[in-house]
């Protein structure tokens, strides 16, 4: 990705290695992109941030019911885990974690207390993704 | 660095239903020039082998609506499909039992490495070699 991105937008993403949000598995996804799809970062940061919402206000409504069915809750969970593991969200995959082990101790308050932890750890790595993706944006404007 | 001089490229079946993991795999896929087919789980892809559908190798998560990754890969082999490599690709640590007894050749936890597929890639395309 190096030769696509811009420094500054390296640099933002270091810092997020840096901080532990993301771990090594996000400098492997840098280095899959390359001159045949330029935008590959782009749509996976993109994708991740889109799905991760919607999971996210999935299992707000799931836990919300009455009778909770935490099969499902951990269905949701899952998906999350699996592609914030494929991202390198580090922080976002370990609250998925826990989160399914409250599942399986069907634990309503374990759920809610680490859906609450999710929601912070996910929207701080978001809105660090989107800040990103802005200022990559800002340097290819400046350069046109 | 994977080598194909003298085959055909190799057909990849991708059973995943999160869309962040099956964009990662297909691209890295495509970077070996796999042919690739994406269903969304397990019954899409024993539907495909039903249908006559031939694949030299099927990347597959495990937990997956309708149909899990390991109960698939049991009714494939039902089917007398014991040539195609299947690679178990689940998120969770505790899938590998579930994946091999089911009659899977590999299990790789994600994220899968780009070194690890190309590897297999690159098993599969001398199989394919050997037969030809």
């Amino acid at each position: 990705m190096a030769a696509t991105m811009k420094l500054s937008t390296l640099g933002y993403a270091a810092s997020m290695l840096s901080t532990g949000l993301l771990d090594e598995q996000f400098q492997k996804l840098l280095l899959l992109q390359d001159g045949s799809d330029p935008n590959f970062v782009v749509e996976i940061i993109t994708l991740f941030c889109e799905d991760g919402e919607r999971t996210i206000g999935e299992l707000t409504k799931q836990l919300d019911k009455r009778c909770v069915n935490f099969d499902e809750v951990a269905d949701f969970v899952h998906k999350l885990e699996g592609s914030s593991a494929t991202v390198g969200a580090q922080r976002v995959k370990n609250a998925c974690i826990q989160f399914l082990e409250f599942c399986k101790e069907k634990s309503r308050d374990g759920c809610l207390k680490t859906l609450d932890t999710l929601r912070v750890v996910f929207y701080d790595v978001s809105g660090k993704f989107k800040a990103m993706l802005q200022l990559e944006q800002q340097q290819a404007e400046a350069t046109k | 660095m994977v080598s194909n001089t003298r085959g055909s490229p190799v057909k990849a079946l991708l059973v995943e239903d999160i869309a962040v993991c099956t964009f990662i795999l297909s691209t890295m896929l495509h970077k070996f020039n796999c042919e690739i087919v994406v269903v969304k789980n397990g019954k899409e892809a024993v539907n495909l082998f039903l249908d006559g559908k031939k694949f030299d190798i099927v990347l597959c998560d495990k937990d997956m609506p309708i149909m899990s990754g390991p109960k698939a890969v049991e009714k494939i082999r039902a089917l007398g499909e014991t040539g195609v490599k299947i690679v178990g690709v689940p998120a969770d640590d505790n899938a590998m039992e579930a994946f091999m007894t089911a009659g899977a050749d590999v299990f790789v936890h994600k994220p899968m490495k780009l070194e690890t597929l190309g590897t297999m890639i690159q098993e599969v395309i001398n199989k394919k070699n050997i037969m030809v």
